[in-house]
């Protein structure tokens, strides 16, 4: 056990059959450390990727079995095909739509309930509060709050002069429905995150900032959302993928509809799978989407973490 | 051994949670120490149609004492039937499926299930009294598949009181499409700001309703009769009958006489419920489930439903069968038709009638006294029936049979939306959606076609 | 009251922006309490109803007649808790590997990890379904668990967390000749247990809010969990909106009686190591 232990300088000065010798053994201690989550790893997500590619390949039945050889003819087909071209444009709307303001929101309230009146914990407890609801939970309550006949909402609304908005059955309606569920659901979790990253700004640096003169808007713009960039730059990642990947609000919901105006790539994938039983095309459009969130993810970590100011 | 090894490894991360499985594996359990057989019956059957067959579930349970069927609700049709799908052939699979009608050319093509002709033969089983027309579905080259469990037909429904209001006599409902419009813009009523308080008609954008009317107008939905005399190649529904029908849904949404209450038929009758639509189309299942909803609000009145001018009429026998499932041993199977017969007994046909709404498989359940007390009390109840009884079976009324109709319908239904929200024209939407379908069942054919 | 009350006006004003705001946020949480005790009709009249006329609770001993919603929030807790343990478990090892040890191919082996966060799990739910399905394991606990028993974002957490402890502590454990095993369960992880908190909150999160892979591999109501549980419930009865919503209220219950309970630790779980990541 001892030779493992030694300084790392001692290393660089061995003799190279000496040096390979201690970089096995450290090979074999890291191993039990490295294998579970290797084998689950490779268990549900090397293989399946893999297969998932294979699969792009093949006409399949509906147990999954790879029947036709088809080539690449299923990947020419998406970008040929009206439905599959719309479903990447109503992702990008949908992700937009739900970054965005969510994160903005989130911003806002962060700032609202971070000031330390009394009483602060119970608005707090009631502005997180979506934190605890699920995408089924949530899309259930949607489901009355948006129903075409009997909407409060839509009733509510009324009362500010604004017409009978079709929620569910007007595609742009439709749309902001799924995004303000998607919206409401992220909201307590991406507060909490933000106002632990402000209650983490060192206070001397507020106050000194406060007797050099500067205002609220002006220590915001230059002390309080840089220091926060780290936070808000997780907050982003993480809704991203969370948009991407958002699901049940809209089978729930919408089913994709009207007339696929919320057929994001996601339940596509998914219809196509579980429901017209093609998994070779659904396996093309999911490894379109894998493409597509390797890009952003890299996009997302070269250029805007540039921006993002670390202490 | 892979999987033995798989499945090692894997419980071995999983640590406490296999300790877990060992008890929920338990109720798994084939045949009890008893010598009671236990079979599993996954239907669609939410809300009262669910309470009633829960209660036809505990009357065989009750009555049998060496079968349990223990009845597990899939969710919507679709839900339960692509769930079948993944399932098949797991441990977890049933012994008896209660399929949708479109489901019948999948269910035949999977091979996975015995046809039911096998035990009506075994059994000598009389089936002299059963509906013709409702056989006729589920038989295909003179084979019965499966047992028809729940048949119904779409009829019109209307609110008794808002005919009243708006003038219009309530015994006298719109019977073509040119009254349903005139009625209709009697019974629209508008708030001061113009927006419609009640819409005089309303549908939910259901695909079944287009098959409906492509039937009702003898209309085929694909080739080969329906898929009927010959494998379906083709999706034809993009003819007059279709462009016809979609123009006449369009003409009322856009004058602002229909409403659109979306895809969810029970958003459409929720809308009926509460007075914001004085006449819809929908099946005969939800009419106990409505009349018990509206019994201090106001009368429902039921109608056959409405033709075109010209138009043959008649309908589609829709609904659910029961399917026996192949993988199951011979016990269970022979315990699965056990409980279909006790289904289909007139006494069980009779109750379920009273309960929903859904007509009798048998005529020999008109003679049970409990359904003759409820008929008389209820007369909307006999409009299905009637409706059942007057349509002629042709081609198009026979229903068609094609693989991948889920798929089909639920293109139909974006179609019909593209036409209701001015996206494309009634033949551009149709010819797009037919082509699509086309597509479809030729992918279908590779895989399934011997 | 630490604030000083400088401006009293400025104060009230953010009382009121408070009051609305939470009132906006919380109001289809409100609005759900509110529906179900109403009685069926009124919950389906229009104009619809903003408050029951009186106080009812037959929504809730319908909404448990029709649905084993006891059952479904064990089901959501024994999984939920056994991708916790797992996540734990898993992450906590690798991490340490890829923090504390020096071995071949560990910057490309820990890509490798990465780039699972980057396979989205709707790419690779295909398979995964065969897989549980041909072990057996549909409707099953371990089914429901196994593909998220580890993930790459918990071992990057922890890994960041513990580049933190010194180097020191490090080295002169290993001089002392006390090894890994013993360094890593006697100072890492007592250590690093803010960071375990974090994983340990989002973990479950995740895993109880999870619908598409339990509305995939459950075929049996009895073992369903909270999210298809309660979709379920509304597919059966869409027309009795008080019944669902009361079920939605009782699936709720334990989420939000946690927050209260433990909203502060759980925002200080939350930040304690997430931010840095």
């Amino acid at each position: 056990m001892k030779a493992v232990v030694q300084p790392t300088e001692t290393v660089t000065r061995m003799r190279p059959k000496a040096r390979w010798r201690k970089r096995i053994q450290e090979l074999l201690t890291a191993t039990p450390f490295l294998v579970p989550s290797l084998f689950l790893f490779v268990l549900f997500f090397f293989y399946p990727l893999g297969k998932t590619i294979y699969l792009s390949f093949y006409l399949t039945n509906a147990k999954g079995v790879a029947k036709h050889y088809v080539g690449g003819s299923q990947y020419g087909e998406l970008f040929t095909s009206a439905d599959f071209l719309n479903s990447l444009w109503t992702t990008v709307v949908f992700v937009f739509l739900t970054v965005v303001p969510g994160i903005l929101l989130a911003l806002l309230l962060a700032l609202l309930v971070e000031k330390p009146l009394r009483g602060m914990a119970f608005f707090r407890t009631l502005i997180v509060s979506p934190v605890t609801v699920s995408v089924a939970t949530a899309s259930t309550i949607g489901l009355l709050l948006f129903n075409p006949s009997i909407s409060i909402l839509t009733h509510g609304l009324s009362f500010f002069g604004v017409q009978d908005i079709a929620w569910l059955t007007d595609p742009f309606w439709a749309m902001i429905a799924v995004s303000l569920v998607t919206i409401w659901l992220g909201v307590g979790f991406h507060t909490i995150l933000l106002l632990g990253g402000l209650q983490a700004i060192p206070t001397e640096l507020l106050e000194s900032a406060t007797i050099d003169g500067a205002g609220y808007g002006k220590r915001l713009r230059h002390v309080v959302l840089p220091l926060l960039s780290p936070t808000l730059f997780f907050v982003l990642v993480v809704s991203v993928i969370g948009a991407f990947q958002s699901f049940g609000q809209i089978n729930i919901l919408t089913q994709g509809g009207p007339s696929r105006s919320t057929h994001v790539l996601v339940y596509s994938i998914y219809r196509d799978a579980f429901f017209n039983f093609q998994f070779g095309s659904a396996s093309a459009q999911a490894i379109v989407l894998f493409v597509i969130l390797l890009l952003l993810t890299i996009l997302q970590f070269t250029v805007v973490e540039r921006k993002v100011h670390y202490q | 051994m892979k999987k033995v090894l798989l499945s090692g490894l894997l419980a071995l991360t999983l640590g406490a949670t296999t300790v877990l499985a060992g008890c929920s594996n338990s109720e798994e359990a084939t045949t009890n120490e008893n010598g009671v057989i236990e079979i599993t019956l996954w239907h669609a059957m939410g809300g009262g149609p669910g309470k009633g067959l829960d209660a036809i579930v505990q009357a065989f349970n009750d009555s049998h004492d060496k079968i349990k069927v223990n009845s597990v609700y899939q969710g919507s049709y679709d839900d339960e039937f692509n769930k079948y799908k993944t399932a098949e052939g797991s441990d977890t699979a049933p012994a008896i499926m209660q399929v949708y009608d479109i489901g019948t050319r999948f269910m035949i093509d999977s091979e996975a299930t015995v046809p039911v002709q096998k035990f009506v033969d075994a059994d000598k089983y009389d089936m002299s009294d059963f509906e013709p027309n409702i056989l006729n579905y589920y038989k295909m080259d003179g084979q019965l598949y499966s047992l028809p469990f729940n048949s119904s037909n779409p009829i019109l429904y209307f609110n008794k009181t808002a005919f009243q209001e708006a003038g219009l006599d309530p015994n006298k409902p719109p019977k073509t499409w040119a009254e349903v419009e005139e009625y209709a813009q009697k019974l629209t009523k508008k708030g001061a700001d113009g927006k419609p308080e009640r819409y005089g008609m309303s549908m939910a954008i259901y695909g079944w309703f287009f098959e409906q009317y492509m039937a009702n107008q003898g209309g085929l939905y694909a080739n080969n009769g329906n898929g009927r005399k010959e494998r379906a190649t083709e999706a034809v529904f993009n003819k007059t009958e279709g462009t016809k029908f979609l123009d006449w849904w369009k003409k009322g949404v856009d004058a602002g006489y229909m409403g659109n209450f979306g895809r969810k038929t029970a958003d459409t009758q929720a809308a009926f419920s509460a007075g914001k639509t004085a006449m819809f189309i929908d099946s005969t299942a939800v009419l106990r489930g409505l009349v018990d909803g509206a019994k201090d609000k106001f009368e429902v009145g039921t109608a056959e439903l409405p033709k075109t001018e010209g138009a043959a009429g008649g309908v589609i026998i829709g609904g659910g069968s029961m399917w026996i499932m192949k993988d199951q041993p011979d016990a269970k199977q022979k315990a699965a038709w056990e409980f279909i017969k006790f289904v289909a007994e007139p006494k069980t046909q009779a109750t379920w009638h009273t309960a929903t709404g859904y007509f009798p498989i048998r005529t020999k359940a008109y003679e049970v006294q409990e359904l003759k007390d409820f008929d008389a009390k209820y007369p909307q109840f006999q409009t299905a029936v009637s409706q059942l009884h007057n349509t002629k079976l042709t081609e198009a009324t026979s229903g068609a049979v094609i693989g991948v109709f889920p798929e089909a319908r639920a293109t139909v239904e974006t179609a019909i939306e593209d036409v209701l929200l001015g996206k494309k024209t009634t033949q551009q939407s149709l010819d797009d959606a037919s082509k699509k379908v086309t597509d479809a069942i030729g992918k279908y054919n590779q895989l399934y076609k011997k | 009251m630490s604030t000083p009350r400088r401006f009293p006006i400025r104060t009230s004003l953010h009382y009121l922006l408070l009051t609305v705001v939470s009132l906006i946020i919380a109001f289809p949480l409100l609005f759900a309490i509110s529906t179900s005790f109403m009685t069926p009709s009124e919950s389906l009249s229009s104009p619809p109803n903003l408050f029951p006329s009186h106080f009812n609770l037959n929504s809730y001993h319908d909404a448990l007649a029709v649905a084993p919603l006891g059952k479904f929030l064990l089901n959501s807790l024994i999984v939920s808790l056994a991708i916790v343990a797992g996540q734990l478990f898993t992450s906590a090892l690798s991490a340490y590997a890829f923090a504390f040890l020096r071995f071949p191919g560990r910057n490309l082996l820990f890509y490798l990890f990465l780039t699972t966060m980057m396979i989205p799990w709707e790419v690779t739910l295909i398979p995964n379904y065969f897989t549980i399905k041909e072990l057996g394991w549909l409707s099953t606990y371990q089914g429901l668990a196994a593909p998220f028993l580890a993930t790459a974002f918990g071992t990057f957490l922890l890994r960041q967390f513990y580049m933190q402890i010194p180097r020191d502590l490090y080295e002169a454990a290993m001089l002392d000749g006390c090894g890994h095993w013993r360094f890593f369960l006697t100072v890492v992880v007592p250590l690093s247990r803010p960071a375990l908190g974090t994983l340990s909150v989002y973990a479950f999160i995740q895993a109880w809010n999870m619908y598409l892979w339990p509305l995939l591999i459950t075929n049996k109501t009895s073992m369903r969990t909270v999210q298809v549980g309660i979709s379920m419930l509304q597919n059966e009865e869409q027309l009795a909106w008080n019944l669902v919503m009361a079920g939605v209220v009782l699936v709720l219950l334990p989420t939000v009686i946690m927050l209260i309970v433990g909203q502060k630790q759980l925002v200080k779980g939350l930040l304690s190591g997430a931010v840095k990541g």
